[in-house]
């Protein structure tokens, strides 16, 4: 029963289109209809990959790649959901700060990258700066919505069913913001993952990024694609646990027709 | 008709008013309301919209506190929700714990309170008044609107409460569904001896469920006639609601109100 259920819910027809792609794309490289160099087939990409993993390398890329991820997302999630519950919870904290948020939100991350390495040199630290300070917004601004949106009917019902303000904010306001909080964190993981790749390529000469800039130079295309899909490849990995996680945890907060 | 040698109130109103703010003015929502509920009866409070209905039931549950004059529960002077009285809300959606299923919305009141042996009882009693437990599993959002509010009704129900406030309970809900809960009210009424204070803008509802209907009307709203049903119980949807009786009812309370 459960494994039915698994297969059924794999897109068989938007994969089949991923696979014929990829088919097309090989075919052309081997049949020389794209004479481009630097544009290896899938299949060399794949073993590229795999010449990688033998040698340890990829384990060691991906490993600081991952670390550096969990400790910027890490961050950015405890300032998130902190300064978003505040400014959820308290009317005169949005009326005070919310400016400085819509001032500070827009600024891209990577602006500054030159202000770690004068702090912190090619280092973890770097890479941290420019991965927490984006992934900070979405996570805060999805926990202050979601607190400022939960129905005025709920505290209306902790009230009359006379539970104390602090067991309506724990049992009623918290958990009817809890999806909005999720989605926030999601986008601040996928942001995450991009912004420590990026970190990687202009500053910290280390994990994956690092690994793209290094094979372009020495001039591996195989292995340069080799990481770039690795990248993409953990990128749909972390989503997907999140996911899960989340329908493992709440089950209520995914309402997938049962 | 129940007689009641010394009627014991639940509540009693006192010249209550509620003035709220508005627009940085100040505007009165209910003036002068004087309004006594007795034990084990069904008090039918109708009126057209923008009388205070919903004003009056958050009055009434410690919602809001009346800004002059003074209301009592069992004599002590209302301050806050008090205990034993319960609000059944309108819009049942918004009410429910959707992150709950059914049984665990309808222990949400008793869940801190009682053992979770005492409070499983409770609940699976609460659920089986309302007709519901084969779906305490499920989740609000996989139930009908009229499985929501009895949801709602059975939560309110587990706190064994003396007194329920409906706010418009059955608004939102379709004619024969609205029929059916009705009935069950009356039979929750017989079965729990609880207190009823139900609100609605349908005149032959009022009529149907109600021991007495007061009639509120105006802006801001006053309690303008209280009206004592007599008919006989149990009600039935079809001859009760043709007697004569009834439709004299129906008559005058629209006259009251102001139709016709």
């Amino acid at each position: 029963m459960a494994s039915q259920a698994w297969s059924s819910r794999i897109n068989w027809a938007g994969l089949s289109v991923c696979a014929l792609m990829l088919l097309v794309w090989e075919a052309s490289v081997r049949l020389k209809f794209i004479a481009f160099e630097f544009f290896p087939a899938p299949s060399s990409i794949l073993s590229g990959a795999v010449r990688l993993a033998r040698e340890g390398i990829l384990l060691e890329d991906l490993s600081h790649t991952l670390l550096s991820i969990a400790m910027g997302w890490t961050i950015a999630m405890v300032i998130g959901v902190s300064i978003g519950l505040l400014l959820g919870f308290s009317p005169v904290a949005r009326k005070f700060g919310l400016a400085s948020v819509e001032v500070l939100r827009p600024m891209p991350g990577i602006a500054f990258a030159p202000l770690g390495l004068l702090l912190f040199g090619f280092s973890l630290q770097t890479e941290l700066v420019v991965t927490v300070l984006p992934a900070i917004w979405p996570v805060m601004i999805n926990t202050m919505g979601g607190i400022a949106n939960v129905h005025p009917r709920l505290t209306d019902v902790g009230r009359t069913l006379r539970l104390s303000p602090t067991e309506i904010v724990r049992h009623l306001l918290l958990p009817a913001a809890l999806p909005s909080i999720v989605v926030g964190a999601r986008i601040s993981l996928g942001l995450a993952l991009v912004m420590a790749i990026v970190a990687e390529i202009v500053g910290n000469p280390a994990g994956l990024g690092y690994g793209i800039v290094r094979e372009q130079q020495a001039m591996n295309p195989d292995l340069m694609f080799a990481y770039i899909a690795v990248v993409g490849v953990l990128g749909i990995i972390l989503n997907a646990g999140v996911l899960a996680l989340t329908t493992a945890l709440w089950p209520a907060s995914s309402r997938v027709a049962a | 008709m129940k007689v009641l040698a010394e009627p014991d109130f639940v509540f009693e109103c006192r010249s209550a008013s509620v003035t709220l703010p508005l627009n940085g003015g100040a505007r009165p929502i209910i003036s002068d309301i004087n309004l006594d509920v007795r034990e084990a009866e069904f008090l039918s409070i109708v009126g057209p919209s923008g009388t205070g209905k919903t004003t009056l039931v958050r009055m009434l549950g410690g919602l809001l506190r009346p800004t002059a004059g003074e209301v009592r529960v069992k004599g002590e002077i209302l301050n806050g929700p008090p205990e034993g009285v319960v609000i059944v809300f309108q819009d049942y959606a918004n009410a429910l714990l959707q992150w709950r299923t059914v049984a665990a919305n309808v222990a949400f009141g008793i869940e801190r309170k009682l053992s979770s042996k005492e409070c499983a009882a409770r609940v699976s009693a609460a659920l089986d008044l309302v007709g519901l437990s084969k779906r305490a599993d499920d989740y609000p959002w996989q139930l009908s609107g009229g499985m929501q509010q009895r949801v709602q009704i059975a939560r309110a129900l587990a706190l064994r409460p003396a007194v329920m406030l409906m706010d418009e309970p059955f608004a939102a809900l379709d004619a024969m569904t609205k029929a059916g809960l009705q009935d069950e009210l009356l039979r929750l009424r017989d079965q729990t001896q609880t207190s009823f204070v139900f609100i609605t803008h349908d005149i032959e509802e009022a009529v149907y469920l109600g021991d007495r209907v007061a009639v509120l009307k105006g802006s801001p709203g006053r309690i303008d006639e209280i009206v004592r049903v007599e008919l006989p119980s149990p009600r039935d949807q079809i001859s009760t609601r043709q007697m004569p009786e009834f439709l004299a009812y129906r008559y005058g309370l629209h006259k009251a109100i102001g139709h016709g």
